[in-house]
């Protein structure tokens, strides 16, 4: 019989799994090296050669584990890893050809989304009257979602000839990507992240008597939190209390999205590190079609082929190569405050 | 007549879910016809897709506005204990009112009415999409102003909760209206004789009857923008007391009446 005990030690057991296998692969690779340096001095030329190739190769899997393996798993497992995203998009500089680059973007994290199995659902397009839509939100659910597509916040950078240009010249606009942590209608509860006393609700102004004497089709709704001067506006949903279920779930996410931002901030600011910027006007990407390439400004990573990120995979060599920067960066905040 | 965007972006979807060509469906939506009749559905509180269809009066945010005040109100009281509750809507139409009660309140067992073949069947149908079985709602064929009104078969008196959503524009007012509401709903779901108040006078005469309500029943009645005193008026001699709930729109919009 399995007591809770057991079961907590089970637990312990399980998530110390990771860690048992990095040391048994440690360890034994440091015993082939060992039994490989003893033929080093073979007389057998052929031999020690061969020993000299195997020995380099046992040398850099060594430094692979050193460097890579075991500082990863210090990193504390994500705390955010369940979580769904909320994309928002909005148009920056450039009129409509940043509406048409929002476009774009969304088809991307679309078929993103699609390639790992989250269900895409765009609950909120605004069309741009000259083309492409002027700002939009997307609900990305599935597990990860959230932690794989949280560092795309940030302002996207398009440079390209637009297809309305005579002139041939290049233009450079911009769309700007806020990711947002969703979380479940009964989870927001649980998180106690506003009160409905702190909550304004207003409904669009109505025009005359109501109920059965017109027929309205427009039923929006703006909610503002008084404590942080945060307000939601939903309109795309065909009912009032549609609307409202929307404009709670915009309005949870970003207050949860203010909760992680602070927990972070709090936890550098205790290690007295650095806080490494995390401004949402950054300029974090560019996308240059003439020289079909996309450069990710933080990690100075570039991908030359601007159609397999849009179209492609190749997004996903940017949310890895951000999620280990994050990892690295995770671990060096740990080590400074060690060494301090 | 110029589209909104939403507008626009709601008949394109509606036109892909069901195939049919986009271009009828705005040409239907510029001469007028409600949005909802072409899409063929409107989402009312927890229920997505309540089923409209002309000339079936399409639910108002208004009523979905009290009605889940309603719920919360019942869930809230001392009937949320009860083990069942039964309820009656009178003039039911698409079903909205009782079928989103029953759908947030699991102990209510509701009827409703209405006189016209139209709603009494789309109110059926509607129960069927929301998933309410048979046991839950029932809606007949039924005229309440009828002066043989409750002896019908159908009537299961006495109800715990009353609701209705009365036609209460006066025929004056109704000539004004404009054309989606008056060129395609029906003019019987909406006009409450020339003070737009005649149904608030027979609903008054129902609830003063012995064994009509139970005694501990709520009575809820949608009214229009300026009628809410008036009808209070014509509840007072039932003995029943009376409160009024705004809508978000700032209008006296709902009449609760309790026994004292």
């Amino acid at each position: 019989m399995a007591s809770p005990e057991d079961i907590e030690r089970l637990r312990q057991l399980k998530e110390s799994e990771p860690l048992q296998d990095a040391w048994d692969h440690w360890t034994s690779t440091l015993k082939v090296l060992e039994d490989i340096k003893l033929l080093l001095d073979d007389p057998d030329p052929a031999m020690k050669a061969l020993a000299l190739e195997e020995a380099a190769e046992l040398d850099q899997k060594l430094s692979t584990i050193l460097n890579h393996t075991f500082p990863s798993l210090l990193v504390p497992p994500s705390t955010t890893a369940n979580l769904s995203a909320l994309v928002e998009l909005k148009s920056g500089v450039g009129g409509t050809e940043s509406s048409l680059f929002l476009e774009t973007l969304l088809r991307m994290y679309t078929r993103f989304s699609q390639s790992h199995s989250w269900k895409a659902n765009v609950v909120v397009s605004n069309e741009n009257e000259g083309g492409g839509i002027k700002d939009a939100i997307i609900e990305i659910k599935g597990s990860n979602s959230y932690d794989t597509l949280r560092w795309e916040s940030g302002v996207h950078r398009v440079q390209r000839v637009p297809a309305t240009e005579s002139g041939g010249r290049v233009h450079t606009s911009t769309v700007a990507v806020i990711v947002l942590p969703l979380i479940e209608e009964q989870d927001a509860q649980k998180e106690a992240l506003y009160s409905m006393d702190d909550i304004k609700l207003e409904v669009m102004r109505a025009r005359g008597a109501g109920g059965q004497h017109v027929n309205k089709t427009e039923s929006a709704v703006r909610l503002t939190h008084i404590p942080t001067g945060i307000t939601v506006s939903m309109q795309d949903e065909r009912s009032q209390h549609q609307n409202k279920r929307r404009a709670f779930q915009v309005l949870s996410a970003r207050l949860m999205d203010r909760k992680i931002t602070r927990e972070i901030a709090e936890r550098r600011a205790r290690k007295n590190s650095l806080i490494k910027s995390a401004d949402r006007s950054e300029k974090i990407r560019t996308y240059n079609y003439a020289q079909e390439r996309v450069t990710d400004h933080r990690i100075g990573l570039s991908i030359m082929n601007l159609s397999s990120v849009i179209e492609g995979n190749a997004l996903q060599d940017f949310t890895d190569a951000l999620k280990q920067d994050f990892e690295e960066t995770t671990m060096e905040d740990m080590l400074e405050s060690e060494s301090q | 007549m110029r589209l909104p965007l939403n507008e626009l972006r709601w008949l394109k979807r509606a036109a892909l879910d069901s195939n049919r060509p986009l271009e009828h469906l705005i040409q239907r939506r510029l001469n007028r016809e409600p949005l909802q009749y072409i899409i063929g559905t409107q989402p009312f509180g927890a229920l997505d897709n309540i089923r409209v269809r002309p000339p079936v009066l399409i639910p108002r945010p208004e009523t979905e506005e009290w009605v889940i005040q309603l719920a919360e109100y019942l869930c809230s009281s001392d009937w949320s204990a009860s083990r069942r509750i039964s309820l009656l809507d009178l003039g039911t139409g698409s079903g909205c009112i009782p079928l989103l009660l029953c759908h947030l309140c699991p102990n209510i067992v509701a009827n409703g009415i209405d006189i016209s073949p139209h709603a009494v069947q789309l109110a059926n149908e509607n129960a069927k999409l929301c998933g309410i079985p048979y046991s839950r709602f029932k809606a007949s064929l039924c005229d309440f102003v009828h002066p043989g009104f409750p002896k019908a078969e159908t009537i299961n008196s006495p109800y715990d909760i009353l609701t209705s959503n009365p036609p209460y524009i006066t025929s004056d007012e109704y000539l004004q209206l404009s054309d989606d509401v008056a060129k395609f709903e029906d003019p019987t779901a909406l006009i409450g004789g020339c003070d737009g108040l005649e149904f608030y006078r027979v609903i008054a005469g129902l609830i003063a009857r012995d064994g009509f309500l139970s005694p501990k029943a709520v009575v809820a009645l949608e009214v229009g923008h300026s009628q809410a005193a008036a009808v209070c008026d014509i509840l007072s001699p039932t003995g029943f007391k009376t409160s009024i709930w705004m809508d978000s729109w700032g209008k006296k919009r709902t009449i609760i009446a309790q026994r004292q």
